[in-house]
C-alpha cells in the first residue's frame, strides 16, 4: 500500500466531474427514447469517444497493461481480440440490427421471432450478463482505492455504485453518452500523459540493475525490496537467488536467510514477508512469463496454451457483439452510414488506447518487478508513476493513472447500468420514465451487493467469462437470426440454454475444482471454442426440427433488415413503444393510423 | 422514378411491395455486393488472426528475429493484427459508402414511391 493524498483527491475529481458533467448532459432528458437512446441524435465522433469510454472498462484499463507485465506478448491476444470483436459487429450485425429497429437484444428476439418466451430468456441473459460484468468493475474501484488510500475495499466500490446510480437515475443516456465521451479522454490522459512522461524518464536512466528485456534472465530488483505476501503465491524461480524471508514456505516455518536454487517453484503462505537484496534475480509467479526474452516472444506452451488463446479469441471476437451496453450505442446514431463511421472511430481510439497499455507494461517489467512475486499485476499501472519518480510529481501521475481508473469503473458500469435498467424497465414494469429510475436503482444494488458478498471473486476471470456467455447466446441469436431465414423459436431457445448452460457449468467447474493444469482444464477454464460453436449447432439443429414454427412474415422481415435504411419502419417502432411523444404530431399521425403493418406491430395484433 | 421527386412519406410500405421488391434483381444485387465482401473478408482477417497463432506457437525461431533493438518478429506481427482490423473496417465502411448506399437509396425510393 502505497499511501498517496493526491490519488485520493484524483479519484475525488474524477467522480465530481462525472456528477457535473452528467448534470449538464442530462438536463434535457425528459422522455424514454431521451433516456435509452438519447433520441437517436448522437453525432459519429462523440459516439464513437463515449462507446470507446464505455468499451474501456478497468479490464482494458489496469488489465491489459498487467496482463501484458506478467504473460508479455501473449497478453497482447485479450486487446487484438477486444478491437476485432468490433469488427464483427460491424461486419455482420451493426446495420441490419438498427434496421431492426429493435433497442435490445430480446427486442430482436420478439420482433424477428415472434416468441414471448423467447422475449423473457433474453431478458434473463442480459441482465445476467450485465450483472456478471458489474461486479468486477465495483471491485475492481474497491482495490484501486484501497491500494492508495488503506481505507477498506468495499468502500471504493460503493462509491462507485452511487456515483453510477445517480448519474443514471437523473439523466439516463442522453446524460451518459456525454458522460462517457468525456470519461474516453480523461482516460486517454491518464494513461498517455504518464506514459510519455516516464518514457522519457526511463530514457534518462541508464543504471546498470535495469536489465535489458531481450536478455533471457528474469527482471532483477532495482533496490532492497520488501514484499509483504498478502495471498498465498506458487513462486518459480528461474535464477538462483539468496533472500531473507518470515514466514511459511513450502510448508515450513521460515526465519532469516534463504537460498532458492534455480529451476525450483516455491509456495509461499500469506502473511510471509520476503526481503530481496539489490539486483537479486525476481522469481515470478508461476502464470508469468519468468525471463524477458520469453516474455517478448508470443507464447511457447503448445497445445494447452494454443487452445486457450483461440478459445479467447472466439469468446473476445463474437461476445463483443453480444454486450447489451456495446450494442445499445448503435442505435443512437442517426442512420446506418454514421453507424459504421462510429465503428471506424471505435476502433482509432481503442486501438489508441491499447498502445499507451503497451508502454506502462515494459516499463513495468523493469521498475516494479516485485509486482511478478506478488502476482497483483492489475496494480502495475497505479504504481509505476510513483516506483520511477520518488517525488510529489510521480504522486501527481499516480493520482492521474487513479482517476483514469475510476474513470474507467465509472464509465463502464455506467453503460451496463442503463442497459440493465433499460430492459428490466421495458420488460418488466410499463417503461415509463419513472421506471426506468427505479429499475436503475435496482440495476446497481444487486451487482454492489454481489461484490460486498464474494471479495475474492477473480476480476479478470469474471469479465473474460461474460464475455464467453454473450459470444455463446446472443452472437448466435443475433447472427443466425440476421443470416438464416429458418431460424425457430424453439431452435434459438435451445441454442441459447446450449451455450450458457456449458458456460456457466465450466465457470461453476473452475469454481469448485483446485486443478489447473493439462488442456481439458485450459479448455474449461476458457470455454469459448467448445461453447459457442455448440450454441450454433443447436440453433441450426433445433430449428431444423421444428421447421413448422418458422415465422410466417420471415420474408418480410429479413427483407426489412437488408434492405435499405429509413424505410419508416425505425419511427414506426418508436411510435408504437413510446407513443407520441418524440415525433412531431403530423407524423404520428399518419404512421400510426392505417398503414402500420408487419411485425412491427405483431404485439398489437396478439 | 425522376430523381427530383421527393420520397413520399407515407406509412410503412404494405405487404405486396414488400415481396415484389425482394423478388426484384436489385435487392439480389444488393444482397449480393454485401455479401461478396463480407464473407471472404471474415475469412481473410480469422486465417490471418489464425496464422498468428501458429507461428507464435511452431515458428519460435521466425517470432524471435531481430528487427529493431529488441522489437521482434513476434511483436510486429502482433502489432500488424491492430492495423488489419482497422484496415478492414476502412475497407468495409468504404465499400459501403460507395457500393452498398447508392444501391440502398435507389431501392428505398422506389419502394417509397410504389407505396404512396
Amino acid at each position: 500500500m502505497v499511501q498517496n493524498n493526491w490519488a485520493l483527491g484524483g479519484v475525488i475529481l474524477a467522480m465530481a466531474l462525472t456528477i457535473g458533467v452528467g448534470v449538464y448532459g442530462g438536463r434535457r432528458s425528459k422522455t424514454t427514447p431521451d433516456f435509452l437512446v438519447a433520441s437517436r441524435t448522437i453525432k459519429p465522433h462523440a459516439n464513437a469517444a463515449a462507446i470507446a469510454g464505455e468499451y474501456l472498462s478497468a479490464a482494458s484499463f489496469l488489465g491489459v497493461a498487467g496482463l501484458v507485465f506478467t504473460k508479455g506478448a501473449t497478453g497482447l491476444w485479450y486487446p487484438i481480440g477486444y478491437a476485432g470483436g468490433y469488427l464483427m459487429l460491424l461486419l455482420f450485425v451493426a446495420a441490419p440490427l438498427r434496421r431492426s429497429g429493435a433497442y435490445t437484444v430480446p427486442d430482436f428476439a420478439e420482433a424477428r421471432l415472434g416468441s414471448v418466451g423467447l422475449r423473457r430468456l433474453c431478458t434473463a441473459v442480459v441482465v445476467l450478463l450485465g450483472w456478471w460484468y458489474l461486479v468486477p468493475q465495483f471491485q475492481g474501484a474497491g482495490l484501486t482505492l484501497a491500494t492508495f488510500t488503506g481505507v477498506p475495499p468495499w468502500l471504493g466500490g460503493l462509491a462507485v455504485a452511487i456515483t453510477v446510480t445517480i448519474n443514471v437515475v437523473g439523466g439516463g443516456m442522453r446524460a451518459i453518452t456525454l458522460v462517457q465521451a468525456f470519461q474516453y479522454y480523461l482516460k486517454l490522459f491518464a494513461l498517455a500523459f504518464p506514459a510519455f512522461l516516464l518514457f522519457f524518464v526511463f530514457l534518462n536512466d541508464d543504471r546498470a540493475e535495469y536489465r535489458s528485456l531481450s536478455e533471457p534472465l528474469p527482471p532483477a530488483f532495482a533496490r532492497e525490496t520488501t514484499i509483504d505476501v498478502k495471498t498465498a503465491v506458487r513462486l518459480q524461480v528461474s535464477q538462483a537467488v539468496s533472500l531473507r524471508a518470515k514466514g511459511t514456505i513450502d510448508g515450513a516455518p521460515v526465519d532469516g536467510g534463504a537460498f532458492w536454487a534455480t529451476g525450483t517453484v516455491k509456495s509461499v503462505d500469506k502473511g510471509t514477508k520476503l526481503i530481496f537484496p539489490a539486483g537479486a534475480p525476481v522469481p515470478s509467479v508461476t502464470t508469468a512469463a519468468a525471463d524477458n526474452a520469453s516474455w517478448l516472444r508470443p507464447m511457447s506452451g503448445g497445445w494447452p496454451q494454443a487452445m486457450e488463446i483461440w478459445s479467447l479469441m472466439f469468446a473476445t471476437f463474437f461476445g463483443t457483439m453480444g454486450l447489451p451496453h456495446v450494442l445499445v450505442r448503435f442505435y443512437t446514431n442517426p442512420d446506418g452510414s454514421s453507424a459504421r463511421t462510429t465503428t471506424l472511430y471505435v476502433l482509432v481510439l481503442v486501438g489508441g488506447f491499447y498502445l499507451f497499455s503497451l508502454i506502462f507494461a515494459g516499463l513495468s517489467r523493469l521498475y516494479v518487478p516485485e509486482l511478478l512475486v506478488t502476482g497483483q499485476d492489475n496494480a502495475a499501472v497505479l504504481l509505476l508513476p510513483t516506483a520511477m519518480l520518488n517525488n510529489w510529481f510521480g504522486q501527481l501521475l499516480a493520482a492521474l493513472t487513479a482517476a483514469g481508473a475510476f474513470a474507467a469503473f465509472l464509465s463502464t458500469s455506467s453503460g451496463l447500468v442503463v442497459s440493465v435498467a433499460g430492459v428490466l424497465s421495458t420488460d418488466v414494469l410499463p417503461g415509463r420514465v419513472r421506471d426506468f429510475r427505479l429499475a436503475t436503482i435496482f440495476a446497481s444494488t444487486v451487482p454492489i451487493v454481489c461484490a460486498l458478498l464474494f471479495p475474492n471473486l477473480g476480476a479478470a476471470q469474471a469479465v473474460g467469462l461474460a464475455l464467453c456467455l454473450a459470444a455463446s447466446t446472443f452472437c448466435p441469436l443475433l447472427i443466425l437470426g440476421i443470416w438464416y431465414r429458418r431460424l425457430t423459436p424453439f431452435g434459438a431457445t435451445m441454442g441459447i440454454l446450449t451455450g450458457g448452460g456449458v458456460v456457466l457449468g465450466s465457470t461453476a467447474y473452475v469454481l469448485l475444482t483446485t486443478s489447473t493444469s493439462g488442456w481439458v482444464n485450459s479448455l474449461v477454464a476458457q470455454p469459448g471454442m467448445i461453447s459457442v460453436p455448440l450454441s450454433f449447432l443447436a440453433m441450426w439443429f433445433f430449428s431444423k426440427l421444428t421447421p413448422r414454427s418458422v415465422p410466417r412474415d420471415v420474408a418480410q422481415v429479413m427483407l426489412r433488415m437488408h434492405a435499405p435504411d429509413r424505410l419508416g419502419f425505425t419511427k414506426d417502432r418508436d411510435v408504437q413503444r413510446f407513443g407520441n411523444q418524440s415525433q412531431p404530431p403530423v407524423d404520428v399521425s399518419k404512421r400510426t393510423s392505417t398503414t402500420l403493418s408487419g411485425w412491427a406491430n405483431r404485439r398489437q395484433r396478439k | 422514378m425522376s430523381s427530383t421527386e421527393r420520397p413520399v412519406s407515407g406509412g410503412a410500405p404494405d405487404q405486396e411491395v414488400w415481396a415484389t421488391m425482394q423478388a426484384s434483381p436489385e435487392f439480389g444485387d444488393l444482397r449480393r455486393r454485401l455479401r461478396r465482401f463480407v464473407f471472404p473478408m471474415t475469412v481473410l482477417f480469422l486465417g490471418w488472426y489464425l496464422l498468428y497463432v501458429i507461428l507464435a506457437d511452431y515458428a519460435h525461431g521466425f517470432m524471435s528475429i531481430k528487427v529493431v533493438g529488441n522489437i521482434n518478429v513476434g511483436l510486429v506481427l502482433g502489432l500488424l493484427q491492430f492495423v488489419s482490423t482497422f484496415l478492414i473496417t476502412t475497407l468495409y465502411v468504404r465499400h459501403a459508402n460507395k457500393n452498398l448506399d447508392p444501391l440502398a437509396e435507389d431501392l428505398r425510393r422506389r419502394v417509397e414511391k410504389e407505396d404512396a
